[in-house]
């Protein structure tokens, strides 16, 4: 009996979500269609469609999409390599970790975005300034997730090693590694995400190329169609890029 | 077992923790001097805090004690050594994200032992502690008492002449206890192995040991040595004897005081215990 | 009695934070004095004598104060929106079944590909900002509220219940001081989000905010005001995070 309802609210949970969610997509609509609202502010969800498809086909987003994946690289090899580097040996004595952790901590609490004019001021418009930035927020999380790593060993596991004659190395590879790759994984997916964000937002705020600022383009051409099109395709594709980012951190944590 | 070699010789070794007159200034370890022969199996037991695990991690060559020193086959320890000595520790030693098999196998990688030989003496450890059906599973999927075996297994493959044990069986459940005490008699009834075992459990002690070392509260010192005369491998009627009884009784005589004094002493000392 | 260093500076990891601070401002002068062109970079100390000049610049102080006020405003309205949704869902098993999914992927979207079409629809001034920083400060609390009616122990409504609480009461005296951490732990965020979310709508395109001074000394190449200006936002976001975080942890300490 219980199993019923359970299942029953369970349908009933996933119903209303496609029911709001189409409710959406029915009001939208009927605003634009039926109820007057100024296609200047709302476009029709079925124009929306097709600019969308021909996005896609006219493969317009192709230079954008480079420009910003190169960043995204980029960006997020610098801060991997710095971080887990940093990283590592900020964590091999808990004096430098007491040093340095609250200090990438304190700075990781401000929105580090505000630094965005200064990176620009240096760099210019070009992608070295998306790069700078991207590289300078995503280290903090995979730095500090990276001390967090490999800090917290359990340090029966290094005695133990050491007792059963493991050189350094070997403890390093052997012991250490395993050991923190799952926290240090995860704050390498943050990383990515975090700088793909800081990417797409410092070209909608400074720049002369990329997906963010094709949408600023279309959005100064009043292209509201197109814009909400091409808004979709970025969310889409940030959200596929997430999921494969996902999927490897899943992957990398298979025996916990 | 006199004239044996001594496989171990604890020459007034003491540890203590921090500076005199620092907060966390701990006399952990008394003047302690002691011969292990070879084939012995040694048992410290006492009260917590009363340094046995220090001492055995001091043999171990894991830590510097700050007097005495301690000689090994004849070397004096200075490091771990590998070659000579193998741990078993209480808990947490496995590798969780290796199979059994595999945190047998870097085990004799760590010590040094050519590859060619991994195979074989992975499969006569497991084959020993009763561990072969579960060769290919991780900790995590193991019992306790299978990850003891398991830690026990990696411990016999090194084929080193002393084993060290503290407390493996302290976070094991009575029963499993039980049997495991009885396996670990008659495997090391086999073997001509120096073990010293350091545990908390008289039962165990009387059941495990040729000697048991009866240590006093902090700052520990051995109080009084017992000898269990009785072969190995160790029989569960040994158990319910009467002399089993004795032994137990007088370990017990001996240890009560200890205890209540450190049971005293840690409710007047707010941390650092 | 001799002062020796090292045990001193072992005992006192902050004192030597604090020295890895000025190492690296000691880094930064002498770059921006000798190896960098000054028109991108200026030292410090130049930063340091001129924020008087900053504040003097006509408009920044009142851009500041206008700042503030779109971040309160927008924080104010967050937590009105993240209170009420976040009980109205947390509450009712049923809503946060169907709903929460809806809220976390709403949440996971990427805002900033929004930016332009918030001002197209609120205009360039502060109605804007005020909206981009309630949009990304609401969602962390309604989840962050949502998360702490959640791992309320049934046990303690079984309890209340048991001895004859209505259900106001157990609302008043049971759920309620139960959320209060992570009501403070969603505000903390909230701020985070909703600081965020101005700021990225400043920097966009601003008439009177500070915005509207980093551009103009970003344009105007001078990093002096520029770093001044910077280093003052960034005081203040760092005062802003304390203060919550204090509030956090003063209302959490029975956690």
């Amino acid at each position: 009996m219980a199993r019923r309802n359970e299942r029953a609210a369970g349908i009933g949970s996933r119903a209303v979500q496609i029911g709001f969610l189409l409710g959406i997509l029915v009001l939208w609509y009927l605003a634009t269609n039926r109820w007057g609202v100024n296609r200047l502010l709302l476009p029709n969800p079925i124009a929306v469609w097709q600019q969308l498809l021909d996005v896609l086909k006219s493969g317009e987003y192709l230079p954008d999409l480079r420009i910003t994946l190169t960043e995204l690289a980029a960006a997020f090899a610098l801060s991997l390599t710095f971080g887990t580097i940093v990283g590592y040996f900020v964590s091999r004595t808990g004096y430098t970790i007491r040093v340095f952790e609250p200090l990438f901590a304190g700075i990781y609490s401000i929105p580090i975005i505000l630094f965005l004019p200064l990176y620009v001021l240096f760099f210019g418009l070009g992608p070295e300034s998306k790069i700078a930035l991207g590289a300078t927020i995503s280290f903090f999380p995979i730095v500090l997730s990276t001390i967090a790593g490999f800090g917290n060993v359990d340090r029966t596991l290094v005695t133990a090693a050491k007792s059963m004659g493991a050189s350094d190395y070997q403890l390093f590879r052997y012991v250490l590694v395993p050991a923190a790759l799952p926290v240090i994984l995860s704050g390498l997916r943050m990383g990515f995400t975090i700088a793909l964000l800081a990417i797409i937002g410092s070209e909608v705020i400074a720049s002369l190329a990329g997906l963010g600022h094709h949408i600023v383009q279309l959005a100064e051409g009043m292209d509201m169609a197109r814009m909400f099109a091409y808004i979709a395709f970025v969310v889409a594709i940030a959200a596929l890029l997430n999921s494969v980012v996902s999927f490897l951190e899943a992957r990398g944590r298979r025996w916990t | 077992m006199t004239t044996r070699d001594a496989a171990v010789r604890i020459k007034g070794v003491s540890h203590q923790f921090g500076e005199a007159g620092e907060t966390q200034y701990v006399r952990a370890l008394a003047d302690t001097s002691l011969d292990i022969a070879r084939g012995e199996l040694l048992c410290l037991i006492g009260p917590s805090g009363c340094g046995k695990s220090t001492l055995l991690n001091v043999i171990g060559g894991l830590m510097a004690p700050t007097g005495g020193n301690v000689e090994v086959a004849g070397k004096p320890v200075r490091g771990p050594m590998p070659q000579d000595i193998a741990f078993v520790f209480q808990e947490n030693a496995l590798f969780p994200w290796n199979t059994v098999l595999e945190n047998v196998r870097l085990g004799m990688l760590f010590q040094g032992v050519p590859k060619s030989e991994h195979e074989a003496r992975a499969k006569l450890s497991l084959e020993a502690v009763g561990l072969v059906e579960f060769a290919n599973h991780y900790p995590s999927q193991l019992s306790g008492g299978m990850r003891q075996r398991a830690a026990l297994a990696r411990a016999l493959s090194l084929k080193t002449d002393i084993l060290l044990m503290d407390e493996p069986f302290g976070a094991l459940d009575e029963q499993t206890r039980m049997i495991l005490g009885e396996d670990l008699s008659v495997l090391l009834s086999r073997t001509e192995k120096t073990i010293v075992f350091v545990t908390h459990s008289l039962g165990e002690a009387v059941f495990l040991a040729d000697r048991v070392a009866v240590f006093s509260a902090r700052p520990g010192a051995i109080k009084k040595i017992i000898r269990v005369d009785e072969p190995h491998p160790r029989k569960p009627e040994f158990i319910t004897s009467k002399k089993f009884a004795a032994l137990r009784n007088e370990l017990y005589a001996l240890l009560h005081d200890e205890i209540r004094k450190t049971v005293a002493e840690s409710a007047r000392a707010p941390e650092g215990s | 009695m001799s002062f020796s260093a090292r045990p001193y500076l072992l005992r006192h990891p902050g004192v030597v934070r604090l020295g890895v601070v000025v190492l690296m401002l000691i880094v930064w002068e002498i770059a921006a004095r000798w190896f960098i062109d000054p028109l991108f970079i200026s030292p410090p100390s130049r930063v340091l004598l001129s924020l008087g000049a900053v504040w003097q610049t006509s408009g920044v102080p009142a851009a500041l104060r206008l700042t503030l006020f779109e971040l309160a405003t927008a924080f104010a309205i967050a937590v009105v929106i993240g209170l009420t949704v976040g009980l109205a869902v947390g509450l009712q098993p049923f809503a946060r079944r169907s709903l929460m999914p809806i809220i976390l992927l709403l949440y996971g979207l990427p805002q900033i590909t929004i930016l332009p079409l918030f001002i197209l629809y609120f205009g360039i001034g502060a109605a804007s900002k005020i909206a981009f920083g309630v949009t990304h400060g609401m969602f962390p609390i309604v989840i962050a509220i949502v998360a702490g009616v959640q791992n309320l122990k049934p046990i303690l409504l079984v309890s209340a219940r048991s001895m004859g609480a209505s259900r106001w009461q157990i609302l008043r005296w049971v759920i309620f001081p139960h959320m209060i951490p992570s009501f403070f732990a969603g505000m903390r965020l909230g701020m985070s989000g909703a600081l965020l979310g101005v700021l990225l709508a400043e920097l966009y395109v601003s008439t009177a905010g500070i915005g509207h001074f980093t551009t103009m000394f970003t344009e105007n190449f001078d990093p002096t005001k520029l770093f001044g200006l910077v280093a003052m936002l960034a005081a203040m976001a760092i005062v802003l995070n304390e203060i919550v975080r204090r509030a956090e942890t003063r209302f959490s300490r029975w956690r």
